[in-house]
């Protein structure tokens, strides 16, 4: 591999996809009197941005960048920390599968597969119609029930692979997305 | 001044300080990748760990303590016993390394940082001799993250001094540690590539292959190379370097520690500065007209055909139309020669400060490093050998105005920099003058009016002192023999001077210093701890 150079000196074309809208800049900057310095307003600008976008774009991380008067690479450090954050587009429904051990042991591997296979995506994909991602994450927190999975918010517990297909027909799959917090949206009281 | 026991010893060491610097102060080697002394300590290499005694919670008496502490991020405290020596800080060493070579790729044979890097040595010390690894290696394709740089990322231990260095020093914040845990890499913003004035110096920082200098790439061998104390002349600063040069030539230039100057680090310029010495038309014959062509002649036949001409111009005024122009790129010994040389067949000559090149403003950075826009090294010196001699003198740009009106007979004209600088004035006004000696290192608008042409030495070929913005006197010596052909300055001066034998500038300087001690007062940076890097 070390034959191989990626270039990182310039946006690879058509990677740097859509800007944030003056609307959600706006609401970025609502946040600001919130904490006592712009770049400690990073995290809810991310979640805005994905919000909007469905993912934080390579151009949506450098408004923010402009906006919070950090460099560009200071958002990058933290958008690849957290593996929600998405960099590139995330589709309409996303199954999250624990990969942490009691999963493990009990068949998620071979879920895993029959995921891939079905989709034709890997860890961290989307599928070409925009339908689907696909995500591993260390632990949804129902070992008890393991093996588990989330598709977009809501959790399927103990499920067998041979479910699989049932699970991923439902109706209701895309409609189950989680409100957030209405502290998150409410606005600063003077 | 705090005393510490370190393995047994007694050390006394600065106020303020880990205890990992005291250690490395006293003469110990301890490992260590993250430590730097010029950046913020994350402690996050887990290499330096020390064994530590602390008072037992019952009996208030001090034991060691079973668990390891960060050597560089624990303060030296009066009294305080650590000791390194000891199985248990080996054994972390030895994990430690185990850990950061899972996936290296070993392939040091091609790797530029062979000899100089502190995977090697660490591991040779106290490393594990095999590799457990049984598993496929993880790979990664390396990185162009800049002009100047690349990234090996699979080399990479994570030290993060590279974006520390960025962020504190720099001000710019290009790099950074993307992804988390065992997945972490360095990486800059697609697009936003490590291109600061000073980027260079994360190749320096690094402390193993990982951030590679794309012109010094494959190109040598770092066991090769020779290293000459140099003071970068790029800028009126001073920064003080490390030429490293072999027999094929100049190879790169390092940054030299100075405490009171540049620190740990260099600007790019001073570091890639150094190019234009092989630039392929360089002079490197003296000549002299010969009716309207210059023909070559014999350096040997130079210095009487200077002194009967210049005394011929000097005949009956003392010397009223005669001057010597004394480049800022010339050191202070060289100055003064040329001074001795001019006053001596001319005692009214008038002495003139050369053409000092500004470009911008000055830049400072976050923690107080400075660019200079003066891009010479030694106007402050040329000022004091000036104020010495006293008697005629003036700026360059009078002394054009006096050549243009016809008021100059003779003038010996050093120059030396690395850029072009003769402008029409000059061309214009110095066609006006009789007798012209150019000492330069480049064709310049000037050949047509040359008299006498002498070829310039560049500095990394010349030694002697550079006086820098703040009046700090710096020495500098020799690294490369001067191009075939050429004199030293130094040399051609010396003799011009009624010199015999070799000009060694620390002999002139003695002489100088006698006359005035601010030029025999030289700064000699403290030198680094052995093991420190």
């Amino acid at each position: 591999m070390s034959w191989q150079t990626l270039d990182r000196k310039s946006v690879p074309e058509g990677h740097l996809g859509p800007a944030l809208s003056a609307a959600a800049q706006e609401k970025i900057r609502s946040f600001f009197p919130r904490y006592p310095t712009k770049r400690a307003v990073m995290l809810p600008a991310l979640h805005i941005a994905q919000d909007e976008l469905g993912y934080v774009s390579i151009q949506a991380m450098r408004d923010i960048a402009g906006l919070l008067e950090v460099p560009p690479a200071a958002v990058l450090d933290v958008v690849s920390f957290y593996t929600h954050f998405w960099t590139h587009p995330k589709g309409r429904k996303t199954i999250v599968l624990c990969r942490s051990l009691t999963c493990e042991l009990l068949g998620s591997q071979a879920l895993q597969t029959a995921i891939e296979q079905k989709l034709g995506i890997r860890d961290h994909e989307t599928t070409a119609d925009g339908e689907w991602s696909f995500m591993t994450e260390e632990c949804l927190a129902a070992c008890d029930y393991a093996p588990c999975l989330q598709i977009n918010e809501k959790m399927h517990k103990c499920v067998r692979v041979e479910e699989l297909d049932k699970l991923l027909a439902d109706p209701q799959n895309d409609k189950l997305a989680m409100p957030r917090s209405d502290l998150y949206d409410r606005p600063v009281q003077a | 001044m705090p005393k510490i026991i370190i393995d047994g010893q007694e050390v006394a060491c600065r106020e303020n300080i880990p205890v990992l610097q005291a250690a490395l102060e006293a003469g110990q080697d301890i490992p260590h990748y993250c430590y730097h002394p010029g950046l913020s300590i994350v402690a996050s290499c887990r290499l330096c760990l020390m064994e530590m005694k602390m008072p037992d919670p019952r009996t208030k008496e001090l034991v060691w303590v079973p668990k390891l502490f960060p050597s560089c991020q624990t303060p030296v405290k009066d009294g305080m016993e650590v000791r390194f020596n000891t199985e248990r800080v080996r054994d972390n060493v030895k994990h430690v390394m185990e850990y950061y070579l899972l996936n290296h790729p070993l392939d040091c044979p091609v790797c530029d940082k062979a000899g100089e890097c502190y995977l090697q040595d660490y591991t040779e010390s106290g490393g594990p001799a095999t590799s457990r690894m049984v598993e496929e290696k993880y790979k990664n394709p390396k990185k162009d993250i800049g002009p100047h740089t690349l990234l090996y990322q699979d080399r990479c231990v994570l030290c993060s001094r590279c974006v520390r260095f960025t962020d504190e020093i720099a001000g710019t914040g290009e790099l950074k540690v993307i992804n988390r845990g065992s997945r972490g890499e360095i990486d800059v913003f697609p697009g936003a590539p490590l291109a600061n004035a000073l980027q260079g110096n994360v190749v320096d920082l690094c402390p193993v292959g990982a951030l590679l200098d794309k012109g010094f790439l494959f190109k040598q061998r770092v066991w090769l190379l020779k290293h000459a104390k140099s003071v970068s002349p790029v800028d009126s600063r001073g920064q003080t370097i490390w030429i490293d040069h072999n027999a094929e030539g100049i190879h790169r230039i390092r940054p030299r520690f100075n405490e009171r100057v540049n620190e740990w680090w260099i600007s790019d310029e001073a570091r890639f500065g150094w190019k234009f010495i092989y630039r392929a038309d360089r002079l490197s014959q003296p000549r002299t007209r010969n009716g309207t062509a210059l023909a070559p002649v014999a350096w040997e036949a130079l210095p009487d055909l200077l002194r009967s001409r210049i005394e011929q111009a000097a005949a009956g005024d003392g010397g009223a139309r005669v001057a010597a122009v004394l480049s800022p790129m010339l050191s202070c010994e060289e100055a003064w020669l040329l001074a001795q040389f001019i006053r001596d067949l001319a005692p009214q000559a008038t002495l003139v400060l050369g053409h000092v090149p500004v470009t911008g403003q000055d830049r400072c950075f976050p923690k107080g490093f400075k660019i200079m826009a003066e891009k010479c090294p030694n106007r402050r010196g040329i000022e004091t050998v000036l104020a010495h001699f006293g008697g005629p003198q003036s700026t360059f740009a009078e002394f054009l105005g006096r050549a243009v009106e016809g008021q100059v007979a003779a003038a010996y004209v050093t120059a030396g920099y690395p850029e072009a600088w003769v402008d029409d004035r000059a061309v214009t006004a110095l066609r006006k003058v009789p007798f012209l000696a150019v000492h330069d290192l480049f064709p310049s608008g000037l050949d047509a009016s040359a008299t006498v042409q002498i070829p310039a030495a560049s500095w990394a070929e010349r030694e002697g002192t550079f006086m820098n913005c703040d009046g700090l006197l710096q020495a500098f010596d020799r690294a490369i023999p001067p191009l075939e052909g050429v004199k030293p300055d130094g040399q051609f001066l010396f003799e011009l001077a009624g010199g015999e034998g070799l000009f060694r500038s620390h002999k002139v300087r003695a002489s100088v210093a006698a006359a005035v001690p601010a030029l025999g007062d030289v700064f000699e940076p403290r030198p680094l701890p052995e093991h420190a890097h």
